[in-house]
């Protein structure tokens, strides 16, 4: 029973982040410590090891049909790691509680624009759609 | 191919050092990025996100798992529906409208938000 809960965790996780585009820690992480019971590393670490191979998986799927922008995603993913060992040197000398709440209002904006766009395309779809039906 | 290297050294940057301090994905970070700085659309910008979560997540799972944080049982057994997740979602994302997805991302980060709030 426990084994098909993590399967179907795996699949619902897996198709979210092939789709949006990311690695999934957002639902593995709060669902390994809350309802499995791990503590927070050793969910933090559990959750990477399905990542890689999934985003493997993902990337090479998405290469296929000629959507990955290679350059973007070498130097993002480069400077990423690069910046990723800074962030953890500093993370010992900052403030957890306060820089969570920064990164929780930088988030929040970024939702708010996002969500702007997507009500802004689907106007743009709705007028493409009317238009297709009036000519053909 | 020309591309604003800039803007988009500045999101890689931007991305890893967020995930670095707080321990967050760097994907809530890039996606957006990519789409809002530097002008992809949301597909090219989600495939694009998950070959630099490649790298991201290989060079911190080396870490994790030098110091015996990872659970390897577990991640194999998630791993099953998670291979068949990505893969679906992949092959079958242009079905998808742009707009939905958008509207489903910016759903994910006020939820990431939130949780960082409290």
């Amino acid at each position: 029973m426990e084994i098909v809960g993590l399967v179907m965790l795996g699949l619902f996780a897996g198709t979210l982040a092939s789709t949006l585009g990311v690695g999934g820690g957002i639902i593995f992480v709060p669902v390994l410590t809350s309802v499995f019971v791990f503590g927070q590393l050793e969910a933090q670490g559990t959750s990477l090891a399905i990542i890689l191979p999934t985003a493997i998986i993902g990337t090479l799927t998405h290469a296929r049909a000629g959507r990955v922008v290679w350059n973007v995603a070498y130097v993002t993913g480069g400077l990423g790691i690069v910046f990723a060992l800074v962030g953890a040197q500093l993370a010992q000398a900052m403030d957890e509680a306060i820089l969570s709440k920064v990164f929780a209002v930088v988030l929040a904006v970024l939702a708010i624009r996002m969500a702007r766009r997507a009500w802004g395309l689907r106007s743009e779809s709705i007028a493409t759609n009317g238009r297709r039906d009036a000519t053909g | 191919m020309d591309f604003p290297w800039i803007k988009t050294a500045v999101v890689g940057a931007l991305a890893g050092f967020l995930a670095g301090l707080l321990g967050i994905g760097g994907g809530v970070i890039i996606v957006p990025g990519l789409v809002l700085l530097v002008g992809l659309n949301q597909y090219s910008a989600a495939a694009t996100s998950m070959a630099a979560i490649v790298a991201a997540s290989a060079a911190a799972l080396f870490a994790f798992s030098s110091n015996g944080d990872v659970n390897w049982a577990t991640a194999g057994v998630v791993f099953i529906g998670a291979a068949t997740g990505a893969w679906a979602g992949a092959r079958w994302m242009h079905r998808v409208p742009e707009h939905v997805l958008a509207g489903t991302f910016a759903t994910v980060m006020a939820v990431a938000a939130v949780r960082m709030w409290f």
